[in-house]
């Protein structure tokens, strides 16, 4: 047993790094005190470090700790996506007032590194208990991070509501997953694939019940309706940077943990080896994924249009956005997974950078209304003009990395013969295009009230993080061909090619 | 497949059983010879002050949070302590490791101040201006 364990330790080393990481920024920051720069530059190295390690293991395969977790080009993808959207939010935080504000100077810098860590877990995790563990550890996180700015009510409020909520959804999930190893006698996915197989036709109304409870815990990781509820209030409550990493890193997290398990457990297993996705007879998921993601597209579009707060307009835009990602999941097949990465990554870059913008203006005004960034285009041009490509790549304008993320999606419905839901896809960007532009509208043709019409001024690191986001956004636009041979290549499951 | 939820089933039916036969039975049989001592709150033998529901000090949850960290690894020591000798070195390695990570948290509790246990500052009443002369 330990030689087995000792001898593939170092396929461990990217989460080993991170961990080792957290103690020392612990201790960094107890021993140093208020010098918070130093702390998040020990996390950023750490990050690097640990990106490294997965870079090296890119393309390998094991399974580790008696099949508990594995180490997959698809686990390699999200570790990457992770590592670049933690790295991102830690840069955010030194520029965020409210945590500049904040009682604690540098808890955020753990906490997010933690939150790194479990989403880590996630991706790569085969086995239900440290599907649940994993996924656990990045929710405790977050309602922690939701809550930061202890002495604004609105945090506190965000909080509560993210623990119940999540509280309720993850308790259901357990119990799903309880129902399923009492049907199967096993909790690693591989196995639990095997015996539904060998039972052939599956046609317990246990199943059905499995189902619908399980994807209330992925759905709510990944705020889709109907699970959605806690996602404006507390995206409109925490602070931003935090918002940014709910959105970009927590959702990832949550559908790299759903796509597996949905891609594994429910597959006949002798597909394994051939690389083609079968879905085990009487096993509806994707109708039920279908349902869910069609009611996010929908409720998130609509409802995104009534907004006035930016931060609420996000957050009902992630909702309808992981509709989106969720298409590429009903499709089942490796097309439909390689599009999903492909929109992962172009996700990461728009909504990062649209959560930069708005704090940047947010900081400066101390309003995240949208009627208040009237005529802001004459004010910051910069800032503004960056956030109409980020408003443009999120809507999936053309050129921007949004539209080749949604093009891939679509192509690969299409190819399914899903033609009916590819449309209802193409009739809900039109609506999103209506609000997305509405940003743009208050920037551009409106005017600034009498008295403030005043230039604002911003450091040049916010600028230069700017670019960070707002470059790939185009870049990947133009030249897609590196990201989607990437997603082609990440798109293996362990044992499954 | 069924029929293992079915023991269980019969056990949870046994369960609910028992417990209602011996509640019931205990309130037939029982005397009952009430006394107004016999209907006070318990409380240690001490008299009850005030209401039940009254607000805890907010720092009696962090020491009790951090008490359940380290009675936690209790539970994880004695297993470990007993397969010790089998697994030697590497067991000695990972417990440190552990208990590592667990000291690295007391100390941040520790230095960040959470441990300590600030007193209300009681506060005396204290007249401004003197209405009782003394000797009056």
């Amino acid at each position: 047993m330990q030689p087995q364990i000792l001898s593939k330790i170092t396929y461990f080393l990217p989460e080993t790094v991170l961990i080792i990481t957290l103690i020392v920024c612990i201790l960094a920051d107890v021993i140093l005190k208020k010098k918070s720069l130093v702390v998040s530059g020990l996390a950023i190295a750490g990050l690097l470090v640990s990106g490294y390690f997965v870079y090296l293991q890119y393309g390998m395969e094991a399974s580790l700790f008696k099949r508990m977790i594995v180490i997959d080009p698809y686990a390699s993808f999200f570790k990457f996506l992770f590592i670049l959207s933690t790295i991102f939010v830690l840069l955010f935080a030194v520029s965020s007032k409210e945590f500049r504000d904040a009682e604690h100077k540098n808890e955020h810098t753990y906490l997010f590194l933690s939150l790194a860590l479990g989403a880590f877990l996630m991706a790569s995790s085969v086995n239900m208990l440290m599907m649940y563990l994993s996924l656990e550890l990045v929710s405790l996180t977050s309602y922690v991070l939701a809550g930061y700015t202890k002495k604004e009510k609105r945090s506190s409020e965000a909080a509560m509501k993210y623990i119940i909520y999540g509280a309720a959804s993850s308790g259901i999930m357990i119990y799903a997953m309880s129902l399923l190893y009492g049907y199967t006698g096993t909790m690693n996915i591989y196995e639990t694939a095997r015996i539904l197989t060998a039972t052939g036709t599956v046609s317990s109304p246990m199943i059905i019940i499995v189902l619908i409870m399980i994807t209330a815990g992925f759905g709510y990781k990944i705020s889709s309706v109907p699970f959605h509820f806690w996602t404006p209030d507390v995206y409109e409550g925490s602070p931003i940077p935090v918002t940014a990493f709910l959105a970009v890193t927590s959702s990832a997290a949550g559908f790299s943990v759903m796509i597996r398990f949905f891609a594994t457990t429910f597959l006949k297993s002798s597909a394994f080896v051939a690389g083609s996705w079968q879905i085990i007879d009487g096993i509806k998921w994707t109708e039920i994924i279908i349902v869910l993601s069609v009611a996010s597209m929908i409720i998130g579009n609509f409802v995104a249009v009534w907004q006035t707060s930016m931060k609420r307009l996000l957050a009902y835009s992630s909702i309808a956005q992981s509709g989106y990602i969720m298409l590429g999941l009903v499709v089942a097949n490796q097309a439909g997974l390689t599009a999903m990465f492909i929109y992962l990554v172009a996700y990461l870059f728009m909504n990062l950078g649209a959560f930069y913008a708005t704090m940047m203006i947010a900081n400066r005004l101390n309003s995240d209304n949208i009627e208040d960034m009237k005529g802001l285009g004459y004010r910051s041009p910069f800032v503004s003009i960056s956030m109409v490509v980020f408003m443009f790549a999120l809507s999936g304008i053309p050129s921007t990395a949004g539209f080749i993320g949604k093009f891939y999606i679509f192509s690969a419905l299409i190819e399914k013969q899903m033609l009916w839901l590819a449309f209802i896809g193409l009739a809900n960007s039109v609506v999103s295009l209506f609000f997305y532009v509405k940003v743009v509208k208050y920037m551009f043709l409106m005017k600034p009230d009498e008295g403030y019409d005043s230039k604002v001024q911003y450091g040049y690191g916010g600028y230069v993080m700017l670019m960070l986001f707002a470059v790939p956004t185009i870049f990947f636009g133009l030249y897609f061909v590196p990201l989607v041979k990437f997603a082609e290549a990440s798109a293996s499951f362990f044992g499954l090619r | 497949m069924y029929s293992d939820y079915g023991q269980v089933l019969i056990f949870l039916i046994f369960a609910l059983g028992f417990v209602a036969i011996a509640l019931v039975s205990a309130w037939i049989v029982s005397p009952k010879r009430p006394t107004k001592g016999k209907y006070t709150t318990y409380e240690c033998g001490e008299d009850t002050v005030g209401e039940t529901w009254v607000k805890f000090n907010i720092r009696f949850y962090i020491t009790a949070l951090i008490f359940i960290i380290f009675d936690v690894e209790i539970v994880f020591l004695f297993p470990w302590a007993v397969v010790f000798k089998e697994i030697g070195m590497l067991a000695f390695i990972e417990m440190a490791a552990f208990l590592l990570v667990l000291i690295v948290g007391l100390v941040y509790v520790w230095a960040k101040g959470d441990l300590q246990w600030d007193k209300p500052q009681p506060e005396i009443p204290k007249l401004d201006r003197e209405i009782f002369k003394a000797g009056n």
